[in-house]
């Protein structure tokens, strides 16, 4: 699946990247790392992936929450995640004041990965669409106003 | 008839405890986030060896909340403050209200 998505969403992801103080960017479907653009190696990603999943689940573990966001203030980086269906989005980013713009962009960006997502999980099953075979005869055309 | 979302709810750290005259119950509530929150921001810092956060800020569909301690140390005896309320806010103005009462 990954391999189908991946070059529209990483287009989409590198322009993200760009908005603001932002200094790295992890895209995630369920637990696997999907895009990894963060300055840290795969496996660090994978299981920076797999805290905040940890974290979603823990407070979700009631089955009457659902967090949406977490955002964390460390020495020197923020780091920003957003849930979105089984699409997680983690930003790092230098500015506390840009949060919240960060935050807008984000959430329409995981809006269009789940279009695609979805797109590729559940396609359209073409062999049971309507037909409506064309006309091998000469096809009349009336020229408007004749008469 | 709707029920009317949780006012903004201030909570100030101190000596290990969570304090506010928002109630007991209320208290509690906060406290088992803040400290959730708390723990798994550090697991999240471990990961990409950022160590733990000085801030951190949770968001549901109907509820804001956040902590920020004031000073350097991040221990549970080291001051700082928290924020709950019943809706989306911006994070920006959430961390800037509670770094207002460190004053």
């Amino acid at each position: 699946m990954a391999a189908t998505i991946i070059p529209s969403l990483r287009s989409s992801l590198e322009r993200l990247k760009h908005a603001g103080s932002i200094n790295g960017i992890l895209l995630g479907w369920r637990r696997q790392l999907m895009i990894n653009l963060l300055p840290f190696e795969d496996f660090r990603a994978e299981r920076a992936l797999h805290a905040l999943l940890d974290a979603s689940g823990h407070f979700s573990s009631g089955g009457d929450r659902a967090v949406q966001t977490f955002w964390f203030g460390f020495e020197g980086v923020f780091a920003l995640a957003l849930f979105h269906g089984e699409t997680t989005l983690l930003i790092l980013h230098t500015q506390a004041a840009e949060v919240d713009f960060l935050r807008t962009a984000a959430s329409t960006f995981l809006d269009d990965t789940q279009l695609l997502v979805n797109a590729v999980l559940n396609p359209q099953d073409s062999g049971h669409e309507d037909t409506q075979p064309l006309s091998p005869e000469k096809v009349i055309l009336t020229k408007l106003g004749a008469a | 008839m709707e029920t009317p979302s949780l006012p903004l709810q201030l909570f100030t750290l101190r000596d290990g405890l969570v304090v506010s005259s928002a109630g007991q119950h209320l208290v509690d509530a906060y406290a088992a986030d803040f400290q959730g929150l708390k723990h798994f921001g550090a697991k999240f810092g471990e990961s990409l060896e950022l160590g733990s956060p000085w801030t951190g800020t949770l968001q549901e569909a109907d509820m804001t909340l956040n902590f920020a301690y004031f000073e350097a140390g991040t221990s549970p005896l080291d001051a700082g403050a928290g924020a709950m309320v019943g809706e989306q806010r911006p994070f920006f103005e959430l961390l800037n209200r509670i770094n207002e009462l460190e004053s």
